[in-house]
């Protein structure tokens, strides 16, 4: 398949999967053409460039930077999709065949784009990364700075950031579930009052996707008296992380369609029949670095909430369940030990929640400005790499949990729990394993599971099969 | 004038301001009696259909000793005296006081509870809630209250209701929930609203002084960028600068700090939407732990359950994106005044460019400081590392958070005075007046903080009156910078 782009309004999430995931080309369609031909018809259409943003244009050749490894090439294929936003729009004054060489990028191989020593004035350093293939030596006048400048990258990593939180999310959702089932804890804490009660439509799609793990749970068998606090708020903790999430999908969708090059070209406005530049600071994206921030925070919050459901599981006096949740008559420490390791995790998360703010150093005193999104989205890459460690240790011992307890749960955790036991069995004391290793590879495939949005079971038999969660 | 409370409706932002900053009383209607008085007779009977089940805090004890139960003949003595025992809990210390008008704020927030019949309790416990905004207010330390849920600071705020008579049920919706989060992010709503207002005239009264070419600010720019919020910044650096001339304007490169104008207020905006949200979501929620919900077709005597409402986790996420934003916005501010300082304004017509220095006020250097503890405010508050005990495992970090915004909002206004004075000192010394609608504005800042001549020793102080003019308008919405100015 092919997506073709005609206005802003094609430069949707849904196509940037289909481009950066699915490797799907990209076409510009006859209306986007018809528009840039004529948005470029007034000739150097933008006027004569800046000084600053021709020097920088210059200055901004392949490799400025360098270290902290590289982009995923997916988010690479993503930002030339991005990039062609401003292009098809006729504002950037570039003509057509420019635009059709940028998307012809995407069916060659993608370039390296160093994740460090991005933070300058606008995107220009990693834009040339991204058009290093980019034959340039016939441009006319303003079409390199329409092609170095605007925000094109902070789109994509919102973009990138935002489809896998959202599906990261769902799972975490599926393992606080199953670790509520694995506790025995009451389930008033997530009943359909409290949608209501509370008020925000955030919590309330908390509250129903726990509720969807949950359906058919009874009273009975449960814990009499009220679980400890870390269950009771996870509707509110995982609330928060849906709004975290819902803000840099809004951050992906707004800024995949902006227009936002320094220079835009306006026609089609009373009494200036020549159309006009407009100069603006649009290349600082405003909106990504805090959306990714607040991820990040969300992250890092859930993954002490889901530390401390580890703790309670572990713990006999809190939970009631078997000392270190060993399986009767097998030998060894059970789970414990994963309490502890869950530690690092989180720390780490917690490190990585560091808001990216507008960077102290100023490059000149024209570019006194300079955006933080790289930095911004390391962070959260970062903070939701630990969170899912964290996650799969809590998947680990909520599983170990029924094991030793002879329980089975409800048929919407069935899918979840298959995914866990997987690639992470039962500790049932028989046979040499390396449980690091057994963690790890749970760790990497959540980590998986966030891009592609399936938990996938691997079959011997049968090879992958996928799961989504909730699946029954 | 007196608030009346029927519903959970009203319990509103507006509401919030007429009765923390405003000083107004409350009152319950008789809506709102009668859905109590309906809701503690449905829960009695609830209660006495089986003294032996579980509802926290009613047949069972509290915190870590939530699973031993309470004998049925032992149960109101038992309600007494959680009343009392957790009056005595006001254990925090240090660290300041909360503001008067943020305890009456809390006052009006705690009634949320109540109103709608969830609270299980009689409606005199709600008249004397709001009767507490009559008299003296007790003071709230700001060190020590991050505990599981917001016992700790409700000790302090209920320290002079009458609690000797409480009957079953009637301790916790007092002391439980999270009426703390809901003012508190009230109470920074507030204010952050006309802060923002403040920052886009001194921004606006920046981009005059420097010259600065219009078009960053251009309408097209609404709907070519696409997001409401960047467009309510342009909007209003627009409305600021209608009428300014385009001539004379800088024509050579502009820093990026003038340019990124409209981005960077635009995530303010967001911001502060952010706040207001919460603070209107968690003023009207019912937070209370356990909750008591009506008789309906499959329970036909209600329900009492425990739940986790007094942890507010919308709060603290929206005053840290606050803050950050705050910490983004003074450094914009120090920015500008860089650039006021050592870029030449362009000269009125028939005089001759002067100087760079002589539009400078001395003041810049201030900045470096005031930048850097906003910056370090900015660090965000998380989910409290500590714990107390296994059942109250996790704690509520709202308390952190509205400190951390009060300090980075303390620094940008200390920052937006120096631009505002530096701006003022800029077009002194080019000759020039601002468009009208900035007009007031230099007016108002001249009067605080007159022009620099010669050398003088007060700048200092002259800045701190400037600083603490905009906070003080910060919080009423008033003048000198406020709207009715």
């Amino acid at each position: 398949m092919t997506v073709v782009v005609n206005t802003r309004d094609d430069f949707t999430l849904a196509n940037f999967r289909r481009v950066a995931y699915g490797g799907e080309p990209v076409r510009i369609g006859a209306q986007a053409r018809r528009v840039m031909t004529a948005g470029a018809g007034p000739g150097p259409a933008v006027g004569q460039p800046r000084q600053e943003t021709a020097s920088l244009a210059r200055r901004a050749a392949p490799g400025a930077g360098f270290g902290g490894g590289y982009l995923d090439p997916a988010v690479v294929r993503g930002t030339l999709f991005a990039r062609l936003a401003s292009l098809v729009s006729g504002h950037a004054g570039v003509r057509p065949s420019v635009a059709e060489r940028v998307a012809a990028l995407l069916d060659g191989p993608m370039p390296p784009v160093p994740i460090d020593g991005q933070a300058g004035a606008g995107e220009a350093f990693p834009m040339a990364c991204v058009l290093a293939g980019l034959r340039r030596d016939d441009l006319h006048e303003g079409e390199e700075e329409a092609l170095l400048g605007g925000a094109p990258c902070s789109a994509a990593l919102a973009a990138h950031a935002a489809i896998s939180a959202r599906n990261r999310l769902a799972h975490a959702e599926s393992i606080c579930a199953l670790s509520i089932e694995a506790f025995r804890a009451p389930l008033g804490a997530y009943d359909e009052a409290l949608d209501d009660l509370w008020g925000d439509p955030h919590e309330t799609a908390a509250l129903r996707g726990l509720r969807r793990y949950l359906h058919g749970a009874g009273a009975a068998e449960r814990r009499f008296h009220q679980a400890p606090v870390s269950y009771r708020i996870i509707p509110r903790v995982l609330g928060q992380v849906h709004r975290a999430v819902a803000a840099v999908e809004k951050a992906a969708t707004v800024s995949l369609r902006s227009v936002a090059s320094d220079v835009v070209y306006a026609a089609n406005e009373a009494g200036r029949p020549a159309g006009r530049a407009v100069r603006s600071g649009g290349s600082l994206n405003g909106m990504v670095y805090p959306a990714l921030s607040a991820l990040s925070a969300a992250w890092a919050d859930l993954a002490l909430v889901a530390e401390r459901q580890v703790t309670a599981l572990n713990t006999a006096e809190t939970s009631g369940l078997p000392v270190n949740l060993v399986a009767p008559g097998a030998p060894g420490n059970g789970t414990y030990a994963y309490g502890w390791a869950a530690n690092g995790y989180v720390e780490e998360a917690r490190a990585a929640a560091t808001p990216a703010l507008l960077p102290a150093v100023v490059e000149d005193p024209h570019a006194d400005v300079v955006a933080p999104t790289f930095s911004a989205y390391r962070r959260e890459r970062r903070a939701a790499e630990c969170l899912d460690g964290v996650l799969a240790i809590l998947a680990i011992v909520s599983s170990q949990a029924l094991f030793a307890t002879g329980r089975s749960p409800l048929q919407p955790l069935q899918p979840v729990l298959s995914f866990v036991r997987s690639l992470f069995p039962p500790i049932d004391g028989t046979g040499e394993r390396d449980l690091s290793a057994d963690g790890g590879r749970l760790q990497q495939a959540l980590g998986a599971a966030a891009r592609s949005g399936e938990l996938t079971v691997p079959d011997a038999d049968r090879g992958p099969a996928a799961v989504r969660p909730g699946d029954s | 004038m007196t608030v009346v409370i029927n519903s959970r409706d009203d319990l509103t932002l507006e509401n919030y301001r007429r009765v923390a900053v405003g000083g107004e009383s409350v009152a319950i209607g008789q809506e709102a009696r009668e859905t109590m008085a309906e809701g503690r007779a449905d829960f009695l009977r609830l209660l006495e259909s089986d003294r032996t089940q579980y509802i926290y805090g009613v047949t069972s004890s509290f915190g870590p000793r939530a699973r031993l139960t309470i004998p049925p003949d032992q149960q109101r003595a038992h309600a007494r005296a959680f009343g009392f025992r957790r009056g005595n809990w006001a254990r925090g210390f240090g660290g300041g006081y909360l503001d008067e008008r943020v305890v009456r704020g809390i006052i009006f927030a705690r009634l949320a509870n109540f109103v709608a019949g969830n609270s299980k309790a009689r409606p005199v416990v709600a008249e004397r809630v709001a009767a507490l905004l009559d008299g003296p207010l007790p003071r709230v330390p700001l060190d020590g209250e991050v505990g599981a849920g917001e016992v700790l600071p409700m000790a302090h705020v209920l320290q002079g209701l009458r609690r000797d008579d409480l009957e079953e049920g009637e301790a916790n919706p007092l002391m439980n929930g999270s009426p703390v989060s809901a003012a508190l992010a009230a109470d920074t709503a507030v204010a952050a609203r006309h802060r923002l207002d403040h920052a886009e005239q001194i921004f606006a009264l920046s981009v005059e002084a420097f010259g600065a070419p219009l078009d960053s600010y251009d309408g097209v720019l609404d709907d070519l960028w696409g997001d409401e919020d960047e467009a309510s910044a342009l909007a209003a650096l627009r409305r600021y600068l209608e009428g300014a001339s385009p001539d004379g304007r800088a024509s050579a490169a502009v820093p990026a700090s003038y340019r990124a104008l409209g981005r960077v207020l635009g995530q303010s905006h967001r911001a502060v939407a952010g706040i207001e949200e919460a603070a209107r979501v968690s003023l009207r929620s019912v937070t209370d732990n356990p909750v008591y919900v009506a008789p309906d077709e499959g329970h036909p005597l209600g329900r009492a359950f425990s739940t986790g409402g007094f942890h507010n986790a919308m709060a603290y996420p929206a005053l840290n994106a606050l803050t950050a934003a705050w910490a983004d916005l003074t450094l914009l501010t120090q920015r500008h005044v860089t650039a006021l300082c050592t870029a030449a304004v362009p000269p009125a017509e028939g005089q001759a460019s002067g100087p760079a220095a002589g539009a400078a006020t001395g003041l810049e250097p201030v900045l470096g400081g005031v930048v850097e503890e906003a910056r370090a405010a900015a660090m965000p508050t998380l989910l409290p590392a500590a714990v107390n005990d296994a059942q109250d495992d996790v704690s509520s970090p709202t308390f952190s958070a509205y400190r951390r915004q009060a300090r980075a909002a303390e620094c940008l206004d200390s920052a937006l005075a120096v631009l505002a004075a530096q701006a003022s000192q800029a077009l002194l010394h080019a000759g020039r007046q601002p468009p009208r609608p900035l007009q007031n504005l230099l007016v108002t800042v001249r009067a605080i903080f007159p022009p620099v001549e010669g050398s003088q020793s007060d700048l200092g102080a002259r800045a701190g009156d400037l600083a603490a003019a905009l906070s003080r308008s910060a919080v009423s919405g008033s003048a000198p910078f406020g709207t009715s100015r």
